[in-house]
């Protein structure tokens, strides 16, 4: 027997932000680290603050931690961010 | 009524499955298909236009409408008297101390834990005794998996997806249990979360997979909660430190115990916040020694307050056989419970 069913999904894409234009180069930008706060952060964002800064000549790393790491980012972090050439997140457990 | 879903024209019910599941529009098994007339009769029974909205996802910005939620719900095999049910678990989820994005994207692969209270249980032929925690009734099988289906296709709560789950739970499939309120003098749990009781309820909370205990060789209230309270302490040690709500599915043959001691919920739940604490030294005893650190003699308590215990009645008659149902992770996401078609403490239209 033939049947119309219906599309379960939400069909419209949500309304995701842009994506920022990608830099030439990271040579005396300032780049921010938003950790979720997991242990497995520490060594990661620890290791690569060192890195940008001795190979990619990043002039500042910016270090901030979420309140609740299974959260957006609180408010002040995501008002920082407009000072930050670079962001790194999503990384970490 | 007019419908904005996409549809799909299929030769028979096996192309149907092969679509849905083909798409990832299922959680593996099979699916009632979602016709324009079952959605039609849900969103009726609901007395909700297709587009009205139970509110929006607030990390993703989803909206969520009862059109949607209304699919779903007939495709886990709904009928149209268990949408409002559907309706209102959703519309708790979506209350902001849930935190729903966190809950169902996390690696700790949590899920949604759902409690019907009031009329609306027997109304729905919904049971809350034998196997209570499994497969015991239609009803609360196919609300449990509505829930499912509605975050796997509104909101791509998928495996390897949105749904980042180390290993999840069996309980992802369909957690839903009745409280079994004719055979017991306690207060169900929506009464003791503010609502009246004779109004229908659901409650939703973020859980982890029932942890069974056993104790049928003991009258005495305080050793049979102790085994409780040993099995939350030792969710403490294994899984997570941080208070936060829990379940307890306490059967008749131990409420019975408690009740014949004049024991409340109350009572329970205020020696359970007791009870149920460790140190944090503990975790060297369990291979956690990395994150002892200087506070080994820290005390963590399983509850931050009694009132975050969810007690409640439900399994078989004979057996005394309980389960704790932990919280996902500690008090990020906070149980919610709200009426089932009423208004509780609305201003009246006329004031």
């Amino acid at each position: 027997m033939a049947l119309q069913v219906l599309d379960p999904t939400n069909e419209t894409a949500p309304p995701l932000g842009q994506t920022a234009p990608r830099l030439a180069s990271l040579a005396g930008k300032t780049v921010g680290f938003i950790s979720n706060g997991k242990e497995g952060t520490k060594g990661f964002f620890a290791h690569l603050d060192r890195m940008l800064r001795e190979e990619f000549g990043v002039a500042d790393v910016v270090m901030r931690v979420k309140s609740n790491y299974s959260a957006p980012a609180d408010r002040d972090i995501m008002d920082e961010i407009a000072r930050w050439h670079a962001v790194v997140t999503g990384i970490g457990d | 009524m007019q419908l904005a879903s996409k549809t799909y024209d299929v030769t028979d019910i096996h192309a149907v499955q092969e679509l849905y599941h083909s798409n990832g529009w299922t959680d593996g098994l099979p699916i009632v298909p979602p016709t324009h007339d079952a959605v039609q009769a849900c969103l009726e029974w609901a007395m909700m236009a297709p587009d009205q909205l139970l509110g929006i996802e607030p990390v993703r910005g989803v909206a969520i409408t009862a059109e949607k939620l209304a699919i779903n719900a007939v495709m886990a095999g709904c009928l149209p008297m268990h949408f409002p049910a559907v309706v209102t678990a959703f519309s708790a989820m979506l209350q902001p101390e849930f935190l729903l994005h966190g809950a169902t994207a996390s690696t700790g692969g949590c899920a949604v834990f759902v409690v019907l209270n009031g009329p609306v249980r027997r109304e729905l032929g919904a049971a809350g005794t034998f196997n209570a925690l499994g497969n015991s009734d239609r009803a609360t099988a196919v609300i449990g998996r509505a829930i499912r289906l509605a975050l796997i296709n509104i909101l791509e709560v998928r495996p390897g997806g949105i749904d980042r789950s180390t290993i999840g739970h069996p309980g992802k499939y369909s957690y839903c249990v009745a409280e079994d309120e004719e055979d017991t003098g306690w207060l169900p749990l929506h009464a003791r979360r503010g609502l009246p009781p004779e109004v229908s309820a659901v409650t939703v909370m973020a859980a982890g997979a029932p942890r069974q205990i056993m104790n049928e060789w003991t009258t005495q209230p305080e050793e049979i909660l102790e085994t409780f309270a040993a099995e939350m302490r030792a969710n403490m040690r294994h899984y997570s430190i941080w208070a936060g709500n829990y379940a307890l599915i306490i059967p008749r043959q131990l409420r019975e115990h408690l009740q014949a001691a004049g024991w409340s919920k109350t009572d329970v739940a205020a020696f359970i916040h007791r009870r149920a604490r460790i140190r944090r030294g503990e975790w060297a005893e369990v291979g956690k020694a990395a994150v002892v650190r200087d506070r080994g003699d820290t005390e963590y308590a399983a509850l931050e307050s009694p009132d975050q215990l969810l007690v409640v009645a439900a399994g078989g008659p004979a057996g005394g056989f309980g389960a704790v149902i932990p919280p996902w992770l500690g008090h990020k996401s906070r149980a919610v419970t709200l009426p089932i078609g009423a208004c509780v403490d609305c201003e009246p239209p006329w004031r």
